[in-house]
Formats: C-alpha cells, structure tokens, sequence
C-alpha cells in the first residue's frame, strides 16, 4: 500500500523492509546492555517487559489501546502534513477533547439518551474541540503567517493548563469537595457513557476505539490516496502559490487541514477519557500527543506506518513501565531505551529513503 | 553537462579532460578545489545577509573579517568592470546583481574554467549586455568560459567557438569567426524553422494572408481600469494602469522587467488585490474576486514564474494540466485518476506535450514541454474570454517558443482577446498587433506593432518620453 513497497524491486524491498527490524533488535540490544550496567537481573527485564506488553489479556488490550490514541495522533498529523503543516499540538488536543467529552459525559441528560448517543455525543464533543483548537492555530497561519508548529505548541500548553483549571475548580469539572482529601479530579463518568468493550472478556480494556480508529485509517487512506481533496493537500503542501492560482482556497484548506488534525487529537482525548481513564484528572494525555507524534513523523506519511508505528510503540510504552514496577528498571532508563529505539527507527527510515532514491 | 564537468554527476561512459589532465571529479567541492568554477541558474545566496557575509559563507574560516573580505570583492568587481555593494543586503538586489555576487563568489577561488549555466534566462536585457561584458573580460584575463544560452544573438555577440547541443548529441561546432547563423539555428531546432525564429521575423503578414485577418471585435475581452498597486513600504508599483483589450486583438505589453509586469500579472492572475482600480473579463469584474472568479469568467493566465505559480512541479503532468479543473474528473469525492490520465493524454497530444506519459512527474519536462502544458490548460479553459501571458517564452528553446507563438495567435483568431506581456521587444513587435508600454508602473504610449516603430518603443521602455 505504501509507495515504497509498490515500487521497489524485490531485493531492495526486502532491504528496506530489514533495516528497520535490525534497527530495533540492535537498539533493543544496546537496551539491554544498559540495563545489565545497572545492576539489574536482564532476564527478569526481558520478563517484566513481554508480561507488561502481551502477557496477559489485560496487558495486550492495554497496549492495543495504547496504540489506538497514537495512531489517531499520527493520522492526524500525516494529514496535515501532507499539506506541508506540521501538527505538533496533539498533547494539547488530546487535553481540550478530554475536557470537551467529561463536560458532556457529565451533564446529567447525557447519560440517559438512547441508541448509544451517550457515547456517540461526549466523542463528537471531544473531536470537535480538539478540530476548534486545531483550527485556531490555522486560522493564525492564514491570518497572521503564525508559524503553525509554534502556534500548535503554545495552545498545547494553554490546553494543559486549562485541564489544571478545569479539575481544580468546582465551577468546572473538580467533584464536589466532601473532605480535605478529596482529589482535584472530575467526578467518573456514568457507566453509559463509557466505550463499550470488544470481546465479552471483562478483563480485557479492549474497547470499541479499535474500530473506530481502523476506520478512520482506512478512510484517512482513501482522502490522502484517492480523493481530490487529499491531492489538493498536496498541491497547497508543494506548492501554495500554485494551488492558489489553480483556483484552490488556500486559506480554507489550510484551516481545514489543521482543524482536522485537530479533530484526531480531540477524538483522541474523548477515547482516552471514556475506554479507559473515566475521570478527567491533572496530567490526562500523559505524552501521548508527543509519541504520537512521534509516528506520525516515522511513517513518512503512510497510513500503514502509522497503523504500525503506533502498534510499536503501543507495546514498547507498555511494556517499559512494567519493567519498570516489575523489574525494578529506573523508569529513566525505561526512557533512554525507548529514545535509542526511537533514533534507531528514524535513523533507519532515513537510511531506507535513500534507498528508495538510489532506486530511482 | 555542466552536472558532468561540475562533479554532481559522473558520466556512464565516456572521459573529460581538463588543462590537459583525465577529468573525473568525485564532487563539487573537488572540481571547485581544482579550478572550475560554476554560476548555476538558481542562486544559491541566503537573501537577509549582505553580499560579503554571503560570499564569507564559503571561504572564510576561523575569525572573520568583513573589511578584508569586501575589499576584495570590490576589488575582483573592478578588475572585471562591474559594480558590486559588498554591504547590501541580497534580498534587496535586482537579479543581474545578484548574478554577479555568484560570479564574484566564483572568481574568488581564481578558477581556470568559469561555468555559466544559462545566465542570461534569468535577467532583464538591460542587464544582458552587461553580463556578456563580465563573461568577456573574464576570458580575456586568461580563463576559460563556458557559456550556456539559448538564445544565439548572445553567443554571437561574445563567444569565439560555439558548439550546439540538442537532445544530449552534440550536433553542431564551429569558429564564431566562421560560423554560419542559419546552419546553427537549423542545429539547434533539427528541423527547418522560417529565418531566425519566429521572434525575429516578421511572419504575422503570412498568418494573417493564411488564415484570415484578426479583426478586432466590439466589446472588450479585458478591461484594466486605473489599477494601482502600492507594495508594503507603499512605494507604488503600478500606477493608474488602464488598458482594453478587444476579442480577437494581440494588445502587447513591453517594458524592461522590473517596472510593474509582475504586480500587473498577479493582479490580473487574481492572486493580489489592487490598491484601487478595478477590472474585467468579459462582462465579469473581477477586481477582488480571487483565482477561482479569474478562471470561471474565462481568464486564461499564464504567470512569468511558471515554477513558482503555473505549476505543482512534484505532481504529474495530468494533475497540472487540470490542476484548476479538478471537479470535473471528482465523483463523490474522489478523484476518477483514468479519466484524468485519459484527459490529459488527449490534451498533450493537441498542445504537443512531449512526455512518457500522464503520469510522469511534472518536473521532468523540458521547460517548453511545461509550458505548452500550461498554455494547453489555460487555452482549454470554457468559456475562454481573455488569456494573460507573462513572459511566456522565456527559457524555451526555439521549437518551444514558434508553439507557443502559434498557440497564442490561434486563441486571437478564435476571438479570444490577448494581453502579452513581455520584455523581448521583437517578440511582441512579431506577434502583437499594438504595443502598450510600461515605464515604472505607468502606461508611457502605445504604438502600432512595426519593425519601423522599434526605436520609439524601446525610447518609451528607456523612459526617455515619459
């Protein structure tokens, strides 16, 4: 499906294809390496990690999950991208569609409506503030030339604060204050609100999320494939000039292209807020804007890559804390290996696109 | 070539030999380091640094020193008869300036061979002659120059050997001293084209005995009524333009690059909007209403920077052919890319758009195939009303500038009304059937298109009535 499978020869693909799985086994290596330096039983880490990744029902639905919220971010951020614009504000996306979706989910009609809108409506809620914030830093660029990694950026930090606000205050979402101790955390949404599971398993955290963000891969595939709107992306990315003089609203697509990156984050947050967390509380999106990111910009715009990448890097975040509670791991060197793996992943697609450009 | 005796690509077969060694330099860096040097056809200068800070980028090491270093550009500019401000900003320079801070950048390192790729594509003639002055004294101080041109009038004037490349095969090499003009020009085209080429020959009387007169028609095709156009320091670039163009009529508009042409075209392109004025196409005013409105109304435009307007150069040649007619080939949404590819071959066929195929990337057409493209999608436009054409033949080679030529005169005999905009005197005076002329952003006169008129037009161009 990507470009680079279809036009490859068959050795060379099988190059590429091996570069970056040796990549990851070497950083994974070097990992390990690090982790017998500091004292710790390797084996037990190794342990640790496969339970924390796949072990268990719970631990693999975790993950899946996991994967979800950052494939979400990185379709995102590759749709925008291909409109050469560069979403760094997933973090704070995730946040104001986290908001959006606990306001929703806990006013009180919401939870009562039928035909699944109790769930359908915080989504929708959540994706359309995060598609709001996108859009305010395009409409920044359009109108003011505001650099949009910067602009996405600074509203990511308002959005973090503004979580703070909102858990912090009883006007907002804060619960009602019963004792010195209660948490600056919402209250938990009702149970109707919540994503309903995947498998009949109660104790797997699979949620409906996977389909919904199979969907929109697939559907992200089509626009950025097949579809006019996804070639005039392009055409605005390449060339804004052009695309202007070809009749193309510029200004428009730009806040589009942003709004629905945006809309991604925002759906992102909502997911995360009723699949898995269901209460807002102070540091809600927990870096996953970043690591989404982070896909988004190995995939090299590719749906696929994105849909891979994010399984990755789903395990490895799963993984890496449990080797950190279960094994003792110091959650730094947690973070230092997943950086190695991180550069050994990037370093290794560099590696491949030149020879995908020898091939040409 | 120049990629070759430049180092950036290594041949497949064959040897360079250069000051009477094996030539193979593994880069660029190597082939600067062993004395040639190469003025490429985009500038590689950054624009908010002074010209010494730009030429200090690739020479100076440790501590710099700017007085030093702009003594010594001033100095290589004098000992080659051009004037260079060391201290202005490169932004703010006009091309051929430009141009010569890459020249000086090159003769610093005092190469024996100085490459020039297509120098002349780029700059006003009024800077022409000058740069043909540099390229001379150059080669009289000793060095070597390559200069590669399209245009012959400018070999003739400076060159002692020319050599005529077509299709990579070397077709042609002579003394200048002995060459003879017209079995260049046959080597350059491959095939018979009337004297010189078209520009230089005054072939409208034929066209018009041919295939009937143009005749100019009632109601306008275009009307620029007092447009101005103020940039951000509210200098004024264009100043109570006004000008009609009929159906069917050839309105050419001369002026040295630089005196307004370009806002008049972004203007007219629906990409900038006038300070004041306003204009039409048709019946339709346009004034405010955007590329999209231009197009609809029956605006053709072909911009003078085909690679940064006309075009997508990283998208196929069907996607640019009907980048501005999209819609036609979307259903539900998606894009039908047979259709399209179908489309497109067609088109290329009619407007002779040499090309493997739809699909191939823009940016590996020749410079005439990409502006036939370009003129075939602007042509096709329904309905066409009038067609703007900006420097439309600069860069081209000779076959490429006879269609374009064609094309244009074809569009004017469907009733199509023209403005042509251009900085090649003989060129309009052989297509246009009047001649307006732009001297600092203000419509200076306007004189019948005749060779006899020549020295008036080009008095108006120089200012010299205004």
């Amino acid at each position: 499906m990507t470009a680079l499978a279809l036009r490859m020869p068959d050795r060379r693909r099988l190059m590429a294809l091996s570069i970056p799985f040796a990549a990851v086994i070497g950083s994974m290596a070097i990992g390990l390496l690090l982790i017998a330096i500091s004292g710790k039983s390797v084996p037990d880490a190794i342990e640790a990690f496969l339970d924390g990744a796949f072990g268990t029902a719970f631990a693999f639905g975790a993950s899946i999950n996991r994967a979800v919220s950052l494939a979400l971010i990185g379709l995102g951020f590759i749709l925008a991208a291909r409109a050469n614009l560069t979403n760094v504000g997933g973090e704070g996306q995730i946040a104001v569609g986290g908001i959006a979706a606990t306001a929703l989910a806990l006013w009180p009609p919401i939870a009562g409506l039928p035909l699944g809108l109790a769930v359908i409506l915080p989504l929708l809620a959540g994706t359309l503030a995060g598609a709001v914030w996108g859009g305010i830093a395009g409409v920044m660029k359009v109108r003011f030339g505001t650099n949009e990694v910067i602009s996405t950026l600074l509203l990511g930090f308002v959005a973090l604060l503004m979580v703070y606000w909102c858990v912090q205050s009883t006007a907002l979402l804060r619960q009602p204050q019963t004792s010195s101790s209660t948490l600056p955390e919402s209250l938990p949404i009702p149970d109707s609100t919540k994503l309903p599971g995947l498998t009949g398993d109660p104790e797997s955290p699979l949620h409906i999320g996977l389909v919904l963000c199979l969907l929109l891969a697939l559907a992200t595939a089509v626009v950025l494939q097949r579809s006019t709107f996804g070639l005039r992306l392009r055409a605005i990315g390449l060339n804004e000039l052009a695309a202007r003089r070809a009749g193309m609203p510029g200004s428009l697509l730009l806040v589009v292209a942003l709004g629905i990156a945006g809309g991604f984050g925002g759906l992102t947050g909502a997911i995360m807020l009723q699949g898995e967390q269901f209460y807002l509380k102070a540091g809600f999106s927990s870096g996953y804007g970043f690591d989404g990111l982070v896909v988004g910009l190995l995939s090299r715009g590719s749906t696929l890559g994105v849909l891979a990448g994010a399984l990755f890097f789903g395990f490895l975040r799963s993984g890496g804390i449990s080797m950190e509670i279960m094994a003792g791991v110091p959650s730094a060197l947690t973070l230092v290996i997943q950086g190695l793996i991180v550069i050994a992943v990037a370093g290794s697609v560099i590696l491949v696109e030149k020879l995908e450009g020898g091939a040409r | 070539m120049c990629n070759l005796i430049f180092g950036v690509y290594a041949p497949s077969a064959g040897q360079m030999q250069f000051a009477e060694e094996a030539w193979l330099p593994p880069s660029p860096a190597e082939a600067l380091e062993q004395g040639i040097a190469m003025v490429h056809q985009h500038f590689s200068l950054v624009p908010r640094m002074t010209v010494v800070e730009n030429l200090m980028l690739g020479q100076a090491r440790g501590i710099l020193n700017r007085q030093a270093f702009a003594a010594r550009i001033s100095d290589i500019a004098d000992r080659f008869g051009f004037v260079l401000d060391p201290n202005a900003v490169v932004g703010e320079l006009s091309v051929g300036e430009r141009q010569r801070a890459e020249i000086v950048k090159c003769l610093m390192r005092d190469p024996q061979l100085l490459v020039l790729d297509e120098p002349t594509a780029v700059l006003p003639p009024s800077e022409i002659g000058a740069l043909l002055d540099i390229c001379r004294r150059v080669a009289d101080s000793g060095r070597a120059v390559i200069l590669v041109t399209h245009k012959l009038a400018e070999i003739a004037k400076v060159a002692d050997k020319v050599a005529v490349l077509r299709t990579g095969r070397l077709v042609a090499q002579a003394d200048m001293a002995t060459a003879d003009m017209g079995q260049l020009v046959q080597a350059m085209v491959g095939r018979e084209v009337k004297p010189l080429d078209v520009a230089l020959s005054d072939s409208k009387a034929g066209d018009e005995q041919d295939e009937g007169s143009a005749e100019a028609r009632p109601g306008f095709a275009l009307v620029c009524d007092g447009l101005t156009v103020q940039d951000r320091h509210g200098a004024t670039r264009l100043d109570n333009f006004t000008l009609e163009v009929r159906p069917g009529e050839i309105v050419g508009l001369a002026g040295v690059e630089g005196n307004g042409q370009s806002e008049l075209g972004m203007v007219l392109a629906g990409l900038l909007a006038p300070t004041e004025g306003r204009y039409f196409i048709g019946e339709t005013e346009l004034t405010h209403a955007g590329a999209a409105a231009v197009t609809a109304a029956g605006g053709g435009i072909v911009p003078e920077d085909r690679h940064a307007v006309a075009c997508v150069t990283a998208m196929s040649v069907a996607e640019n052919m009907y980048l501005n007619k999209l819609d036609r080939f979307t259903r539900f949404g998606l894009l039908q890319r047979r259709a399209l590819n179908e489309a497109a071959e067609v088109q290329m066929k009619e407007f002779d758009v040499r090309a493997a195929g739809p699909d191939v990337a823009f940016s590996g057409l020749s410079g005439g195939n990409q502006q036939k493209a370009v003129l075939g999608r602007e042509l096709t436009l329904d309905p066409l009303v009038a067609l703007v054409a900006a420097q439309p033949t600069r860069g081209l080679d000779v076959s490429a500038v006879e269609a374009v030529y064609r094309q244009i005169r074809a569009a004017a005999r469907r009733g199509v009304g023209v403005l042509l905009i251009s900085s090649e005197l003989d060129e309009l005076i052989a297509v246009a059937d009047r001649i307006a002329v732009l001297y600092r952003g203000r419509l200076v006169g306007e004189r019948p298109a005749e060779m006899g008129e020549r020295g008036a037009i080009g008095a108006l161009m120089s200012g010299q009535l205004a």
